[in-house]
């Protein structure tokens, strides 16, 4: 029984990963084409669907680590899968002014350039037993560009928002109400920027730990 | 005796060792690194017992009021303790009024001053009744709190981390401020009548039940500060083992239910989630010191801090 289930476990996690990643081969196929034929703002309309897909299934990331499929820590996962969804949902689609503008490029490259190899990583993994070592060292190098570039895109991209997002009032819960709150997502929009501040270090400084470990360890084998 | 002190990795931390004598306590020893090196008052100080290397176990801590002898078989000449650097401490008093004092000062603060226009809310401001008691409630419960802190409670350890007073009074004073900008602000919305005194009268019923289980918690050790655990006895303690934290999250809820605010209820809810953790260190560590062997009590069956779920 525990073998059928563990092989069970390799067949799910093998379609999960190879799903995405051919979700995310899509999004970067899709925007370089688009920006060498269209120009930068046709960018978001040609990925909007299979960028929406494969990010948001992510979401069952946070279910896998809760239950022990996969050995990473939910602590881990949910700060990069919660800006990720931010951006796709609560910036992207909801303020359409922002989706023409240069910045989508070069987010939704950054993040699909990591999650094809990251995908295509686990996915190996899972369906082979092993990953190639170069696979390894893009995985544990490309960051060092990708993250700087990524982040960059989602903080512009946030602050280029901002008027929209005050002028809108979307997502707004104003008083007088029977439960007494109030919510502003302009003032939380700040507050986001401002989390990027300490969380962008801490977040590259843990990937940089990663990598020393994770590259002297295929070095030792 | 030769006392050799060490830190966790090896390294000799007073060179050369120290000369006891064979009656000395731990405080001793903790007094004679102390004048050693000057940084390291005792109260910093963590000093344990040399685990096997491999093993498990937690290290054992050695109590200051306790003779170094009672660690070691007596028979031995030479020893060797660990250190380690707890870092800079505060005593729980000084954390805990600072931790207070903010709430206490805060919210008052959005009840009587015009604070509102500055978050664009300008203009006329009806105080509603509720508004008036639940700042009387809120301020007597943090004033109940600093006099606890420093006329009834008796606590296990003498200090706590410094770091702890910058987390602990983010904590207090963000949400004292969140709460106080929501009970007091110009559109809030009252509840009934009936719903406010039974939230305010429940709540303060639960405030004296609650000051009741800290003078009996206070029984519970003597005046020296040993600290030191019994297992506790009588009124709700009989039924639960953190009779404390279950009257003073019932307090919060009957503040709730007279207000009526997500961030109060939300206040509540993390609230209770920390001293669900603490409870149940708590139940554990009775249980494990009362185990019914050797003489000792057997730590009765009881809720942990919320009948019927813990």
């Amino acid at each position: 029984m525990a073998g059928f289930l563990s092989l069970l476990r390799r067949i799910y996690l093998s379609v999960y990963n190879w799903t995405v990643f051919v979700g995310w081969f899509q999004v970067l196929y899709l925007a370089v084409k688009t920006v060498r034929e269209s120009g930068h703002q046709h960018v978001y309309s040609a990925v909007e669907r299979p960028l929406q897909l494969a990010q948001t299934a992510a979401i069952l990331e946070i279910f896998h680590s809760l239950v022990g499929l996969v050995r990473s820590p939910v602590s881990a996962t949910l700060p990069q899968i919660a800006s990720r969804l931010y951006l796709t949902w609560f910036i992207l689609w909801s303020f359409p002014q922002t989706q023409t503008h240069i910045l989508v490029t070069s987010l939704v490259i950054s993040w699909s350039i990591t999650e094809i190899i990251r995908y295509s990583f686990f996915g190996l993994k899972e369906a082979l037993g092993f990953a190639p070592s170069w696979l390894l060292w893009l995985r544990y190098s490309t960051f060092l560009l990708l993250y700087p570039t990524g982040i960059s895109s989602e903080v512009g991209l946030i602050y280029v928002a901002l008027p929209f997002i005050k002028e809108s009032e979307k997502y707004c819960i104003r008083m007088p109400n029977k439960w007494n709150f109030s919510f502003d997502f302009f003032y939380a929009a700040i507050l986001v920027l401002g989390i990027y501040v300490p969380g962008s270090p801490h977040l590259y400084g843990y990937m940089l730990g990663q990598r020393k470990k994770a590259l002297s360890k295929s070095k030792n084998e | 005796m030769k006392v050799t002190v060490i830190t966790r990795s090896g390294r000799e931390i007073i060179k050369g060792g120290l000369d006891l004598n064979h009656s000395a306590t731990v405080s001793d020893l903790q007094e004679a690194i102390h004048r050693r090196c000057k940084k390291y008052y005792p109260s910093r100080q963590r000093i344990t017992l040399p685990v096997q290397p491999g093993s498990k176990e937690r290290p054992v801590v050695l109590n200051p009021k306790k003779k170094i002898e009672d660690y070691y078989d007596g028979k031995s000449d030479h020893l060797t303790v660990i250190f380690k650097d707890l870092g800079p401490q505060v005593s729980y008093r000084t954390l805990f009024f600072w931790e207070y004092l903010g709430p206490l000062i805060i919210y008052p603060i959005f009840y009587y001053f015009p604070v509102y226009q500055y978050f664009g809310f300008g203009g006329e401001r009806i105080i509603h009744p509720v508004q008036t008691y639940a700042l009387y409630y809120w301020c007597f419960h943090y004033f109940k709190r600093i006099m606890e802190t420093f006329f009834v409670h008796r606590f296990s350890h003498a200090t706590s981390p410094l770091s702890n007073v910058f987390r602990n009074c983010a904590y207090y004073w963000t949400f004292g401020s969140l709460i106080a900008y929501y009970v007091n602000h110009p559109l809030y919305t009252p509840v009934s009548d009936l719903q406010m005194k039974i939230g305010f009268g429940f709540g303060l019923t639960c405030q004296i039940a609650n000051f009741y289980c800290h003078l009996i918690l206070k029984s519970l050790r003597s005046p020296d500060g040993s600290g030191g655990y019994q297992i506790p006895h009588g009124f709700l303690f009989n039924i639960v083992t953190c009779a404390n934290y279950t009257t003073e999250i019932y307090q919060w809820l009957g503040f709730n239910i007279a207000t009526q605010t997500v961030a109060g209820y939300v206040f509540l809810v993390v609230a209770a989630f920390i001293m669900t953790n603490w409870a149940l260190a708590k139940h554990r560590r009775l249980k494990k010191l009362f185990d019914g062997k050797e003489g000792r009590p057997k730590y009765p069956r009881r809720w942990v801090i919320l009948p019927p779920f813990l």
